[in-house]
């Protein structure tokens, strides 16, 4: 296995922010269009992986170990956020309410 | 010895948690001896300390850091405990009597509704205790001296569907509050000139400082002891803390609380000994504490009430006798106080027990033939106050008075009010013991407003004897020290408590009495207190001597000589005026009226912007990235 960042081949650093920024944007998108809670929270996961990969190609392009950590703690966050809305989603499930963000507007002023 | 010391302050904390994290899935009976257990184990650890301490050569503070707690400049305190005679004087009084005491309440809580929260307050409450007594610095005092106020507020409300009890731990709480912020000013001043609140540096300090300074200091901490330890001005709490259940009053009363402002006096005394002014300031304050709250006493009628006027009163000799310098007598009464409050408390909770709950003696006559054991268990308390030989008061109240007397003019004076004192103490004592465990008749002149004559309340026994073991078990320990606790040490002839504090608190010269001094003082002191006793014994006992009355002075003191009545009106009023007058004559004419339509347009803005607010996540997430989107821009152009 080559030493990181020793003899670097493949697309450079601009690409892999283009994907990262995409990946970001199309789970943007889904936060903001889609109404099923399970796209929302599906769509929330694409937008982490996309500051992910912008984390670990950070981290690659800066020869640093940091950016991959961070790209961990982000996971292991990801991974409890899910826990909490897929409860969520089942708790609105179970109380027979419509699964759809917009209908579940109780808190408006 | 720092090993039991460390044992000893987590073993409470410990049993507090787990009673807390267990909840239900433990009974109460098993709380109630989970907290035991902790409290005990910590007197096991006490004990520990203090005989690694005894077999060590120098008794100098041992001082033990767990880790560094705050660090902010060239200020630095730790975690740490200390280990020396004061401290393990006070962890054994607090661990050892609080055990006995929190051992009791299983059988006197029995069937309370949150049996559990009780236990875990209170082993909570000897767990601050603790704290404040094995603080290695200032600052970690002053973490126990907190927490031993919020434990207290706690357990006084701990019946809190009952308003008074609410108002009492409210009350509790604020007097003590005015106590901890004198304090850490005080403290504050302290890290001003010598940036660190360690004891060794603060007192090496305390030398160096403007008189002036070291005044405001020892004031600061003085206030912290008189709101502490309830002395006048600030004692009003004390009497309302009654409200909670009686071993709470107990441990208050006897281990933990109010000794502890002794403890501070007697802990910080180089910085009082530079300030000798507040030192006798604080000597005065306990004299006259301990005149107002004997004269108290004489009229209340509710039997916990009567026995927390004899708090006040006794704390006050304590402070007597740390203000003019003699600490060891200090701290050894209040030891042998620990042990006869308690006794008292306890027998009185017996009786209350037994009666249903009921605290007013008037109600409660001949309770001698129903519960004979405590009637003695509460006559040797009630002897051991009045500090009757052999008892234990005697030998540790009689040395105070006798060095008061000793140290010029200015002690003359609280010597012989202490005498006065003496006498007071055997009176009141004495009514309630009459009244109560006497023989069963009307008392003249005392019928209960709106009933016919005085009819005696029913005695519901346990199953015949006076209550569980768990109760009487406590009781007999503590009666048994209440006897015999005060013989280790017997001014002037052998006085091993002196000499086992004077590494860390040294009498000061003029508190040593002579030894024609301190018999003439005892002397006088038994026969005073016998005198009271006598007097109650013929107006309240068999005699039935009329007495003389003074309608004008016996409402002072039923009002207990106005002091909530002062401040109420002092403060409470005032404020209340203050809101009234602000609302009525500023906020209504002036802020109203400078524009008509003030409200109207809060109102209109408010209902505009609630449009922004319709509850549909899309919309906010939009405003968070275009918002996100605007500040990027700006940043970007801006640079």
């Amino acid at each position: 296995m080559p030493a990181p960042g020793a003899g670097m081949s493949g697309p450079g650093i601009p690409w892999y922010l283009g994907i990262s920024g995409f990946l970001f944007g199309i789970g943007a998108l889904g936060v903001l269009v889609r109404r099923n809670p399970l796209i929302v929270l599906l769509s929330l996961e694409i937008m982490l992986n996309g500051g992910n990969l912008a984390l670990i190609a950070f981290s690659r392009h800066a020869r640093n170990g940091a950016g991959q950590i961070f790209a961990l703690s982000v996971m292991a966050v990801a991974a409890a956020e899910v826990c909490v809305g897929l409860g969520l989603v089942v708790a609105i499930h179970r109380r027979n309410l419509a699964l759809d963000v917009d209908r579940l507007s109780e808190l408006r002023g | 010895m720092i090993p039991g010391a460390w044992l000893c302050l987590a073993a409470p904390l410990a049993g507090a948690l787990a009673i807390t994290l267990a909840g239900t899935r433990i009974s109460r009976r098993t709380a109630g001896w989970l907290s035991t257990l902790s409290v005990f184990v910590a007197f096991a650890g006490a004990v520990w300390s203090f005989f690694a301490l005894r077999a060590n050569e120098s008794h100098e503070t041992h001082l033990s850091t767990a880790w560094t707690w705050l660090q902010s400049g060239g200020f630095k305190a730790g975690l740490e405990i200390a280990v020396d005679p004061l401290s393990t004087m006070m962890m054994l009084i607090v661990s050892g009597v609080g055990g006995l005491i929190v051992l009791y309440s299983i059988g006197y809580m029995d069937g309370d509704d949150e049996e559990r929260r009780y236990f875990a307050y209170m082993s909570f409450f000897v767990f601050s205790m603790l704290m404040l007594v094995q603080g290695g610095n200032l600052l970690l005092l002053l973490v126990g001296w907190g927490l031993v106020g919020l434990s207290s507020y706690l357990l006084i409300g701990f019946w809190h569907e009952r308003p008074s009890a609410v108002a009492a731990a409210k009350k509790a709480f604020v007097m003590n509050a005015i106590g901890d912020a004198t304090m850490a000013l005080s403290f504050f001043v302290l890290i001003a000139h010598s940036n660190s609140l360690e004891f060794s540096t603060s007192f090496a300090t305390a030398g160096h400082l403007s008189s002036t300074t070291v005044t405001l200091v020892a004031l600061g901490l003085l206030g912290g002891a008189a709101a502490k330890s309830a002395q006048v001005p600030l004692h009003t709490w004390l009497p309302d803390a009654m409200e909670g259940p009686t071993p709470v009053s107990a441990l208050i009363h006897a281990a933990t609380m109010v000794t502890a402002g002794v403890y501070l006096i007697a802990r910080t005394h180089p910085i009082f000994e530079q300030a000798r002014t507040v030192q006798l300031v604080a000597a005065g304050m306990g004299t006259l504490t301990l005149l107002v709250a004997g004269l108290i006493a004489l009229v209340q009628v509710d039997i916990k009430r009567v026995i927390a006027y004899s708090t006040m009163s006794q704390i006050g000799y304590m402070f007597l006798a740390v203000g003019i310098g003699t600490y060891a007598n200090g701290m050894f009464h209040l030891m042998t106080h620990a042990f006869f409050k308690a006794l008292l408390f306890l027998a009185a909770g017996v009786a209350i027990h037994a009666l249903s709950d009921e605290q007013d003696i008037r109600r409660m006559r001949g309770l001698g033939t129903a519960l004979p054991w405590t009637r003695w268990a509460f006559l040797a308390g009630a002897l051991a106050l009045v500090g009757t030989p052999p008892f234990a008061g005697f030998f540790s109240k009689d040395p105070i008075i006798a060095a008061a007397l000793h140290a010029h003019w200015y002690g003359v004076i609280l010597g012989v009010a202490a005498l006065i004192g003496s006498f007071l103490t055997g009176l009141y004592t004495f009514r309630l013991y009459f009244i109560v465990f006497g023989r069963a008749k009307a008392v003249p002149g005392t019928p209960l407003r709106g009933e016919p004559g005085t009819s005696q309340a029913p005695v519901h026994l346990h199953d015949g004897h006076e209550g569980p073991k768990t109760m009487l078990v406590p009781v007999a320990v503590l009666a048994v020290l209440s006897i015999f606790g005060g013989w280790i040490q017997f001014a002037p002839f052998w006085t091993p408590l002196t000499r086992w504090l004077e590494p860390v608190a040294r009498t000061l010269p003029i508190a040593e009495p002579t030894d024609t001094g301190e018999a003439i003082a005892s002397i006088l002191a038994v026969a005073l207190g016998l005198a009271g006793i006598a007097v109650a014994w013929a107006v309240y006992g068999q005699a039935r001597v009329a007495v003389p009355r003074l309608p004008s002075l016996q409402r002072a003191l039923e009002h207990k000589l106005y002091f909530d009545e002062v401040y109420d009106a002092v403060f409470y009023r005032p404020a209340v005026a203050l809101a009234v007058w602000l609302r009525r004559d500023i906020e209504e004419p002036v802020i109203l009226a400078a524009g008509p339509d003030l409200g109207e347009t809060a109102f209109d803005t408010g209902r505009g912007l609630r449009r922004l607010q319709n509850g549909l996540l899309r919309t906010y997430v939009f405003f968070l990235g275009s918002g996100l989107a605007v500040l990027a821009v700006v940043f970007l152009i801006v640079r």
